[in-house]
């Protein structure tokens, strides 16, 4: 006997959903022809991916002198983007682990999809350290090993360095959380297939059977890994904000950036969850399952977020003011009132202003809205990192090194080009694994499907006593 | 047991709490320097401390009513009741208010009016840090706290009375007040924690002060909660709270001591890592001049409760649970306590300084009792205020049912299991 749940609860699944349905809506779209709709975006994507591979070589073969930065704007594209993608990149881990911790059941809905978005998130974000060196035969420079460069070291004092341990734990940590999950799920795949496709899946959910034992070392396995995951969640933005708020450069030193850009990192990955989780519910024809409640709750977490980041913007703005450091109050101004107002703009009405509109519920259930919101706050988030990084070094100390930058072809196709790779990976992901994690949607099935709880569940009770 | 009744004797106990605070208070004041700087602080310092978790038994309401949590009904007229006390904690904010108003004390830089007139970085900030501003910041701000605490313990009752009905007409309104009060809070909570305690190091700034300072808070609001739990239990009462809810509450009060940590640890890396003078002074005094209140804060709100509340079992038994509560309720107050006392003495120094020459102020203070380490006067203090709290709240909780029997989560509550 589950515990009881308040009927002021919403379901969580509809359609009155036995456990062989789930199996089947959930594993069919792995098994069938891919849709019109599927193909169309794939060759998109693909597109899209070939140009980040010319971008790329164009990048190295030309150097960076292809890009536009200047001596006074070393960073500008590349970096920000690199932060965009590693923002995107904490959703799913925060889905999985902290609102497992919270026991949020909601999450099953979507926290398959949404680990899924987060590692390709991360690989992307991953691209551009390595790019922006220009010479990527000489990535390995970044990982402290016995060499053969004498006494050289990496500088173990640099948050650069910092990075490179956070993410590759992260996308680790991530990896095996999001492959656990879908080692039952896998099983069931196979349980269904014939031929080599059983093969195939036999070795991805390394031969499960789904033995009492199976099951109790799969949960303790996935309490250790979600143990990890919280404070990863965490440290990974914390350290990015590191790379800006440990230098003395005024708009980038401020104590409040490790916790406010988890904020909008949580902000910006929940946005692009909700892309995708619209598109992929629509097309794959899950929406019993990714349900208007779902979306309401994340949309919930985009308004709280986006507040949290809205206060910590008029803090930054008040401190700035309030601290009597002129370099600091002129960092600010300029951020502001300077040739980059229009970024300043485009954040402060995408992050802040218009999630706003969450508070009228009607908004917060509708699809259309929703898709829109999450789309600005997808170009308010990139804004942000645009923000802080152009805008704040294009007016250094000295009057004489100002400058201005706008980025070449090479560098907008570069961003363009990591899209088409995100959606690569997640359009093979949605064909290949169940997108839904099955296993756990079962699970929270009699406390919150549709027959149990909510105005359906009644009519149901009444028909049984009959 | 669903009406509390406090007792004879514990009223009386509470009752010689508060004495031995004011006494304490009476003591303080007449052993003090010319400016009663040990006064001033002691009271400052414990107001503000009492009067943040107070508010935040308000903020812990709204954010769970909005996320929808379940499991905390059945002990949520806890917080209702010390969300009260916001009402004599504002009074208790007159007498400093009033201070900077009659210049009877000098708690805070911004207020010495010749130390301003040759100050230009006191001058900069003199719009905002003025007495006009602290005097109705504060009186708006505590005051709509204590508007939404009041609606949310209001509507709470009254939804106890009435029958329930299927479309939750009461909780829907609850909602409504709890999601508003979160952005108000968020924004209202760092403009007072500025100007209550920030500001003392007038010159000093870090934009992650207040949220740091809110979290001190939080921890300490969970800490009392336990505690109050266990006690309650122990005369019978919340019957329905049990081991799992506790474990639950030994998880927040884990979890935010590590957040606190991390927001501590954020805050001092960056300003040691970047070195800049005007942020370093402020952890360069603590670290040479008050090393007991500084690396005491650690011990007490780190590492005791990450190592003995890490285990599952520790956070299920009693004795380790009050264990822990107590020491972090201690530590967050001690907390505070490294927040204000440094700035506070060197105001003094400063203000007493003016007849003897502008380099008066800046000597180092050498081993002083009451800012240094707190000492047993301060202990006392503590001990009024909190006998004072736990008075109010204790007499608060009593007025009304303990059991929110028409709360639409009551059921999820009582059968709560982790």
């Amino acid at each position: 006997m589950s515990a009881p749940v308040s009927s002021i609860r919403e379901p969580l699944i509809n359609g009155g959903k036995t456990y062989h349905q789930i199996t089947e809506d959930i594993c069919s779209p792995t098994e069938k022809t891919p849709s019109t709709a599927w193909v169309i975006a794939f060759i998109i994507a693909v597109a899209g991916l070939a140009f980040y591979v010319f971008c790329v070589a164009w990048t190295v073969w030309v150097g960076i002198g292809s890009w536009d930065l200047n001596r006074t704007i070393g960073w500008g594209w590349d970096i920000t983007n690199f932060v965009w993608w590693v923002g995107i990149g904490h959703a799913g881990t925060l889905i999985s682990a902290i609102l497992l911790l919270f026991r949020q059941k909601w999450r099953t809905g979507v926290n398959r999809a949404a680990e899924a978005m987060t590692i390709f998130a991360v690989m992307c974000a991953g691209q551009f350290p390595l790019i922006h060196m220009g010479r990527l035969w000489l990535g390995f420079f970044i990982f402290p090993y016995p060499n053969t460069r004498g006494p050289l070291w990496v500088n173990f004092n640099s948050p650069l360095l910092w990075d490179v341990f956070a993410i590759s734990t992260y996308f680790t940590v991530s990896l095996l959380f999001w492959y656990t999950g879908l080692v039952p799920d896998f099983a069931t795949v196979r349980d269904r297939a014939k031929g080599v496709r059983r093969k195939i899946y036999n070795f991805l959910s390394f031969g499960w059977t789904g033995s009492a034992k199976h099951w109790q070392r799969w949960e303790s396995l996935s309490l250790v890994l979600a143990g990890l995951a919280t404070p990863l969640v965490l440290s990974v933005h914390t350290i990015v904000s590191f790379d800006f708020a440990t230098s003395v450069i005024p708009g980038w030193h401020t104590t409040i950036f490790p916790p406010y850009f988890v904020a909008g990192a949580i902000f910006s990955g929940f946005a692009m969850v909700q892309t995708l989780m619209l598109m992929t519910r629509k097309v794959l024809k899950l929406e019993e399952y990714i349900t208007l409640a779902h979306i309401e709750s994340m949309n919930k977490v985009i308004l709280a977020t986006g507040t949290i980041v809205g206060v910590a913007y008029l803090t930054e703005l008040f401190i700035a003011w309030y601290s009597g450091y002129i370099y600091e109050q002129y960092a600010f101004y300029n951020r502001v009132l300077g040739p980059y107002w229009w970024s300043y703009v485009g954040m402060m009405s995408c992050n802040v202003l218009s999630p706003q509109l969450f508070w009228s519920r009607k908004i917060r259930r509708s699809i259309w809205w929703t898709f829109l919101m999450s789309i600005f706050v997808n170009i308010g988030m990139w804004f942000e990192r645009f923000v802080i990084i152009a805008t704040t070094l294009a007016r250094d100390y000295l009057p004489s090194s100002w400058s201005y930058y706008t980025p070449t072809w090479v560098e907008i196709g570069l961003f363009v080009g990591t899209l088409g790779l995100f959606f690569t990976l997640y359009l093979i992901f949605s064909r290949v694994a169940p997108t839904v994690a099955a296993a756990e949607i079962k699970s929270i099935l009699k406390t919150s499907g549709d027959q149990y709880t909510g105005p359906n569940a009644e009519k149901h009770s009444h028909a049984e006593a009959h | 047991m669903n009406q509390f009744v406090l007792e004879a004797k514990h009223r009386t106990l509470l009752l010689t709490g508060v004495g031995i605070g004011v006494l304490c208070l009476v003591l303080t004041f007449l052993g003090d320097d010319e400016l009663h700087t040990r006064f001033w602080s002691n009271y400052l310092h414990n107001t503000v401390f009492f009067l943040g978790i107070a508010f935040m038994a308000v903020f812990v309401q709204s954010a769970f009513i909005t996320a929808w949590a379940g499991w905390y009904t059945s002990f949520k007229r806890v917080w209702e009741a010390a969300s009260t006390f916001l009402v004599p904690a504002l009074i208790l904010m007159i007498p400093i208010i009033a201070g900077l108003w009659g210049h009877f004390h000098h708690l805070y830089h911004w207020a010495d009016a010749e130390s301003v007139a040759n100050d230009p970085v006191l001058q900069g900030k003199s719009s905002f840090l003025n007495t006009s501003w602290y005097t109705f910041g504060t009186l708006i701000i505590v005051g709509t706290w204590i508007f939404f605490g009041y609606k949310l313990r209001s509507l709470s009752l009254q939804e106890d009375k009435m029958a329930q009905t299927a479309d939750f007409k009461i909780h829907k309104q609850v909602r409504i007040w709890a999601a508003a009060f979160l952005p108000i809070a968020g924004f209202s909570s760092a403009a007072v924690i500025w100007q209550w305690v920030m500001s003392v190091d007038a010159h000093w700034y870090s934009t992650l002060f207040a949220w740091y300072t809110a979290v001190s808070w939080f921890v300490s609001l969970m800490a009392l909660t336990i505690l109050c739990l266990i006690f309650m239990k122990g005369k019978g009462y919340f019957e329905s709270v049990t081991d799992e809810h506790m474990h639950d509450l030994g998880k927040y009060l884990f979890a935010f001591s590590i957040f606190w940590t991390y927001l501590w640890f954020s805050q001092f890396m960056l300003i040691w890592y970047a070195n800049v003078g005007e942020e370093t002074v402020y952890f360069q005094t603590r670290m040479e001049q008050y090393p007991v209140l500084f690396y005491g804060n650690l011990l007490l709100n780190f590492i005791t409760p990450f190592f003995v509340l890490m285990r599952n079992d520790t956070k299920r038994k009693y004795g380790t649970l009050a264990f822990v509560s107590i020491t972090v309720l201690i530590g967050h107050w001690w907390d505070f306590f490294q927040m204000i006392k440094p700035g506070v003495l060197h105001t003094a120094h400063e203000v007493m300084a003016h007849g003897h020459g502008a380099e008066g102020g800046h000597h180092a203070a050498g081993f002083l009792m009451g800012f240094t380490i707190p000492g047993l006067l301060e202990i006392g203090t503590f001990i009024g205020f909190l006998s004072g709290f736990i008075l109010y709240f204790f007499s608060q909780l009593a007025k009304e049912p303990l059991h929110p029997t028409n709360d639409p989560y009551i059921e999820e509550s009582l059968h709560h299991h982790v």
